[in-house]
C-alpha cells in the first residue's frame, strides 16, 4: 500500500521494505511490513506504543534483524547486520533514549565509533565539521561542552548532528519530541525541514497526531505489527485517530469540575538541595484542594521527581513543610504519609509502585500495614475483588506482576493506590507508555476520585495531558515554581515559554 | 519454574570430570560406582552423608538469607569458625555447671552469637558506608582462620588441652555434648539444621519481616517506596546470616569434635554453603536435597584414595566447583538466548524483549 504525493516519481526511493516480519517470544512485533521513504520527503510512522514502530526503526537502522523480508536502498537490496553497516549506507538513526557518553564532549561523542578517524583523534577537524553541520541545519552546539551538561533538547542536537557527521542522508527519528518543549519541537522541526530541502529523507516516528500532521509529507499508521494505511498528512485528525486505534475515538474526555473544597495538600516553602545529577527545589509552595487536579508541568529533570517525592515522604526536605489533610507529615516517613491520606503512583512503576517479581495478591498487600506474623488468609480474595473493580486483566491474584501488560501493571498500582480512598493523590507521568484504552480508563479513575474528593497532583511531561486534565497548571523550572495558574486562562504558548525557562520569576 | 537447571549442572559437571579421569587413565564408570556406594549405597554410607551434609544445611541457608536480598555473604566460613570458637569457650567456661539440655542450648546459642559479633563489622560498614560486603567478608575469613590456629596450635590458650604434647583443643564437658543416633556420627545438629530450615521457610513465607525482605530483594526501590529502611534490611540479612553459619560451627564442637578443632572445622563449608544455596536456586528446602548431595560427594571423595588404583580425592573437589560453575551459568540460559555471530539471521538478539523471560518460545 504505497502512495506517492508527488506521482510517479522515476528515482528509486531512498529506502524500501517490503514483507518485514519480526517475531519476539510471545509476540509478533512486525507482520508483512512495507514502507516507502523518499528523498527530500518526511515520511510519518504512526502507532500506539506497542504497534511496532520502534521495531521496524531498529530494523532500518541494523539493530534487529527481520525474520523474513526485503530491504532496498536506493533500489538496491540490502542487508543491515549492524548499525555500523546501516551508517555506512547512509541510514542513521536518532534513539528516544540517547546514545551519548555522558562524560565525553560533544565532540568525542560525535567522532566515537567514526571509522574514517585515524588512531589518534583529530579534534580540531572534528570541531569544524561540526560547527559547519550545525550553521548549516540550525543545530548551534558548542563542540567541547560535556555531554551531561546539556540539556535534553541540547543533547538531542548532538545525537542529529552525529547522525550527519556520519554522512547519513536518511534519518530515523524514534518519538524525537517526547522529550521537548514546545518551542524545542519547532525548532526540531525547522531542522528537519532544512534537512528535506536538501535531499534527505527523514522518518519520523510519533503517535501525537497533530505533530505527525504539521511536519510529514505522508503518514504511514501501524496498528498491531501491520501497516494499516498510508494517507496524506492532511487527513482528518479523527480519521488518523480511528486508523491508528482501530475503532472510534472519543478524543474528548472531560469532566465536570468539582467546587473547590478543602485542602487536602500543602507543601509550603520546600527546599532540597541539589545533589550531583538530581536537580534540587527552591522555595516551591502549592496546595491542592479536594475535587481539584493541580498540573504540574516542566522538562524532565527540573525537579519534579523530588516534588513528587517530597510528597510523598520519601525525600526529606532541608527546609518547609509538607502537610496532608490538616497533619504535618514533614520528615515522618513514606508511611506516615500513607496514615495521613496520601497516596502516590509513581512514574516507575514497574519496579518503584510495585515489586515487580512478587505476585498481584502481594503487591496489593505491599503497602497495607501488617503485623509481625502476616495474615494472608484474606490476600487472595482481597485481590481477587480489587481485580474486579478495577478490571486487572491477569490469569490471577497469584499471577507474577512483570508478566502483565502495561496497562494492567498501571491498573494494579492505582488498585492499591487508590481503594485506599485517598485524600490526596500524586500521580506522576500516570498514563505514560499506555495504549488508549488504558489512558482512557486511568483518566477514568482519576476523575472518579477527584468527584469523590480527593484532590490530585499530577506531575507529568505530557504538556497536552495537563491542559486536558487540570484544572490548574504550575511550571517547574530548575527547581523552581515559575509559572501558575488556573488552565482555562493558561495558553499553551505560555506554558512552553515557562518551561524553557524564558519566564524565570526572581 | 526450571527445576531441570540444577539437575542438569550436575550431570554437565559429572561429564566434565569424566574428561578429566579418562585423561589421568581411569575409568569414570568405575569411580562414580565408587562414589555413589560409598555416599549412598549402605546405611552407614547414608548416615555419613548426612554428617557431612549437617553444617551444610546451615551454611547454605546463611548465604541463602543474604542472597536472597542481593548481598553477597562470602564470609560464612569465618562466621562459622568464631561460631565455633564462642560456642566451645562457652561451653568450657560453664564446665559441669549445667545440665545437659540446658549446656546443649547454650553452646548452641553462643555459636549464633559468635557468627552474628564476627558479621556485625562488615554488616555495619556496608550498611553505613557502602562498603563492598565481598571484600570485607572475605578477607575476614583469613583473620577467622589465623585467631582459630593460633588459639590451638600457637598459644597455650583457655582452648588448648594442657595435657599432651600434640596441639588440640579442650574437651568440652560431657553435658555440652551433643546426643548421638546410637553409636554413630549422626548428631543432634541435623535436627538443629532442620529447624533452622523450617525457621527460615517460616520467616520468610510468613512474617512481616520476610515480606518486607522479599520486596527489598526484588526491587530496592520499591522498599524504599514502601518505607522499608535499607538499612535495617541490609544489618539485619547479614545478622542472621552470620548466626546460621556460627551455629554451623557450634554443632561440630558439640556433635562431632567436642572440642575446638581447626581440621573439622577448616574444609571450606562456608564456602560449600555457597554452591549449596545457588543450586537451591534460593529455595530452604532445595537445601535440604542439595546440601545431602554435595554432602555425598565429599564424602565419596576419601573413599575414593581407598580404591586400588588411587583415585585423587581432589576430584571431588573438582566436581564441586564445576557443579557451581555449571549451576550459575545455567541461570545465564535460562534468562538470555546465545546468538551465534555467524547466523544473525535467525537467531534473536539479547533485546529488552528477549530478554524478558517469558518461558514461551519462539515459534
Amino acid at each position: 500500500m504505497t502512495s506517492l504525493t508527488d506521482g510517479g516519481a522515476v528515482e528509486p526511493p531512498a529506502l524500501e521494505v517490503r514483507g518485514i516480519v519480526k517475531r519476539f517470544p510471545g509476540t509478533l512485533a512486525n507482520d508483512d511490513v512495507a514502507l516507502t521513504v523518499r528523498s527530500g520527503q518526511v515520511c510519518a510512522i504512526l502507532g500506539e506504543n506497542g504497534a511496532g514502530k520502534s521495531t521496524l526503526a531498529s530494523i532500518l537502522s541494523g539493530l534487529y534483524q527481520p525474520d523474513r523480508g526485503e530491504i532496498f536502498r536506493r533500489g538496491n537490496p540490502v542487508t543491515l547486520r549492524s548499525p555500523r553497516e546501516a551508517l555506512g549506507l547512509g541510514i542513521g538513526m536518532v534513539h528516544q533514549h540517547f546514545r551519548l557518553v555522558n562524560r565525553f564532549t560533544v565532540a568525542e561523542n560525535v567522532a566515537l565509533g567514526d571509522p574514517s578517524q585515524p588512531f589518534f583523534m583529530s579534534t580540531p577537524k572534528v570541531h569544524r565539521s561540526i560547527a559547519a553541520i550545525g550553521d548549516f541545519y540550525d543545530l548551534p552546539i558548542e563542540p567541547s561542552a560535556v555531554v551531561a551538561d546539556l540539556s535534553v533538547g541540547e543533547q538531542q542536537r548532538v545525537e542529529i548532528v552525529k547522525t550527519l557527521y556520519r554522512g547519513a542522508d536518511v534519518l530515523i527519528l524514534d518519538e524525537p519530541t517526547s522529550v521537548l518543549t514546545p518551542q524545542e519541537t519547532e525548532s526540531l522541526f525547522a531542522t528537519i525541514r532544512k534537512m528535506t530541502a536538501e535531499g534527505k529523507a527523514v522518518i519520523f516516528i510519533s503517535h501525537k497526531l497533530r505533530e505527525v500532521r504539521e511536519i510529514s509529507d505522508v503518514v504511514t499508521v501501524m496498528r498491531s505489527a501491520r501497516v494499516v494505511g498510508t494517507v496524506p498528512p492532511i487527513t482528518a485528525v479523527e480519521e488518523l485517530a480511528r486508523l491508528m486505534v482501530g475503532r472510534d475515538v472519543d478524543m474528548s474526555v472531560r469532566r465536570r469540575r468539582a467546587p473547590g473544597g478543602d485542602r487536602v495538600l500543602e507543601l509550603s516553602g520546600i527546599h532540597v538541595d541539589r545533589q550531583s545529577r538530581r536537580g534540587g527545589l527552591t522555595g516551591v509552595s502549592l496546595e491542592v484542594t479536594a475535587g481539584e487536579i493541580v498540573g504540574v508541568a516542566g522538562v524532565a529533570g527540573n525537579g519534579q521527581r523530588q516534588l513528587a517525592e517530597v510528597a510523598a515522604g520519601l525525600l526529606l526536605p532541608s527546609e518547609g513543610r509538607v502537610i496532608v489533610g490538616g497533619s504535618d507529615i514533614t520528615g515522618r516517613g513514606p508511611r506516615a504519609a500513607r496514615t495521613a491520606g496520601l497516596a502516590y503512583v509513581p512514574e516507575d512503576r514497574r519496579s518503584t509502585g510495585l515489586a515487580p517479581s512478587l505476585t498481584i495478591a502481594e503487591n496489593l498487600q505491599l503497602t497495607s500495614p501488617h503485623r509481625p506474623i502476616l495474615n494472608r488468609r484474606h490476600w487472595h480474595s482481597h485481590a481477587r475483588s480489587l481485580m474486579d473493580e478495577y478490571d486487572i486483566r491477569a490469569p490471577g491474584p497469584n499471577s507474577v506482576t512483570s508478566d502483565l501488560s502495561g496497562g494492567n501493571i498501571q491498573k494494579v498500582l492505582l488498585a492499591r493506590e487508590l481503594s485506599t480512598n485517598p485524600l490526596a493523590i500524586v500521580s506522576a507521568s500516570p498514563t505514560q507508555g499506555l495504549d488508549v484504552g488504558a489512558i482512557a480508563s486511568v483518566r477514568k479513575l482519576l476523575f472518579e476520585h477527584c468527584a469523590r474528593g480527593s484532590g490530585v497532583l499530577l506531575i507529568t511531561e505530557d504538556l497536552e495531558e495537563i491542559m486536558e486534565l487540570s484544572d490548574r497548571v504550575v511550571v517547574l523550572y530548575e527547581g523552581r515554581i515559575v509559572h501558575e495558574g488556573p488552565t482555562s486562562e493558561t495558553d499553551v504558548t505560555e506554558v512552553g515559554l515557562a518551561m524553557a525557562g524564558a519566564m524565570r520569576v526572581s | 519454574m526450571y527445576p531441570l537447571a540444577p539437575a542438569a549442572a550436575v550431570l554437565l559437571a559429572l561429564m566434565v570430570g569424566a574428561f578429566f579421569l579418562v585423561v589421568a587413565g581411569h575409568d569414570p564408570i568405575t569411580v562414580y560406582r565408587v562414589m555413589m556406594r560409598s555416599s549412598f549405597g549402605s546405611t552407614p554410607a547414608v548416615i555419613n552423608t548426612l554428617v557431612s551434609a549437617t553444617p551444610l544445611i546451615l551454611t547454605g541457608l546463611a548465604a541463602l538469607v543474604c542472597f536472597r536480598v542481593r548481598l553477597w555473604n562470602i564470609g560464612a566460613e569465618g562466621q562459622l569458625y568464631v561460631g565455633a570458637i564462642l560456642a566451645s569457650g562457652v561451653a568450657l567456661w560453664f564446665g559441669d555447671r549445667l545440665g545437659a539440655p540446658i549446656a546443649i542450648t547454650v553452646t548452641i546459642f553462643a555459636g549464633a552469637l559468635g557468627g552474628t559479633l564476627f558479621v556485625a563489622l562488615p554488616a555495619l560498614a556496608r550498611s553505613w558506608l557502602g562498603t563492598n560486603e565481598i571484600i570485607t567478608t572475605l578477607l575476614l575469613n583469613f583473620v577467622a582462620l589465623l585467631l582459630m590456629n593460633w588459639l590451638i596450635f600457637g598459644s597455650r590458650s583457655y582452648w588448648r588441652d594442657p595435657v599432651g604434647t600434640f596441639p588440640q583443643g579442650k574437651r568440652i564437658p560431657s553435658a555440652a555434648e551433643f546426643p548421638r543416633l546410637g553409636d554413630t556420627r549422626l548428631h543432634l545438629g541435623l535436627l538443629v539444621a532442620l529447624v533452622a530450615v523450617l525457621l527460615v521457610w517460616l520467616m520468610l513465607t510468613r512474617t512481616r519481616f520476610g515480606f518486607h525482605m522479599r520486596v527489598f530483594g526484588d526491587s530496592e526501590k520499591a522498599a524504599r517506596y514502601v518505607g522499608i529502611s535499607a538499612r535495617r534490611m541490609i544489618l539485619m540479612a547479614f545478622l542472621i546470616s552470620g548466626a546460621l553459619a556460627g551455629v554451623a560451627g557450634a554443632i561440630d564442637v558439640g556433635g562431632l569434635s567436642r572440642r575446638l578443632d581447626p581440621n573439622s572445622l577448616a574444609i571450606g563449608l562456608g564456602y560449600a554453603g555457597i554452591i549449596v544455596a545457588a543450586l537451591s536456586r534460593l529455595n530452604p528446602g532445595g537445601v535440604v536435597l542439595v546440601a545431602i548431595l554435595i554432602g555425598g560427594v565429599r564424602n565419596a571423595g576419601t573413599a575414593l584414595q581407598a580404591l586400588p588404583e588411587r583415585v585423587p580425592m581432589e576430584i571431588a573437589v573438582m566436581l564441586e566447583g564445576a557443579i557451581l560453575i555449571f549451576a550459575l551459568s545455567s541461570e545465564v540460559f535460562i534468562r538470555y538466548r546465545i546468538r551465534w555471530p555467524w547466523s544473525a539471521h535467525r537467531a534473536i538478539t539479547g533485546s529488552p524483549f528477549a530478554a524478558i523471560p517469558t518461558g514461551g518460545d519462539r515459534a
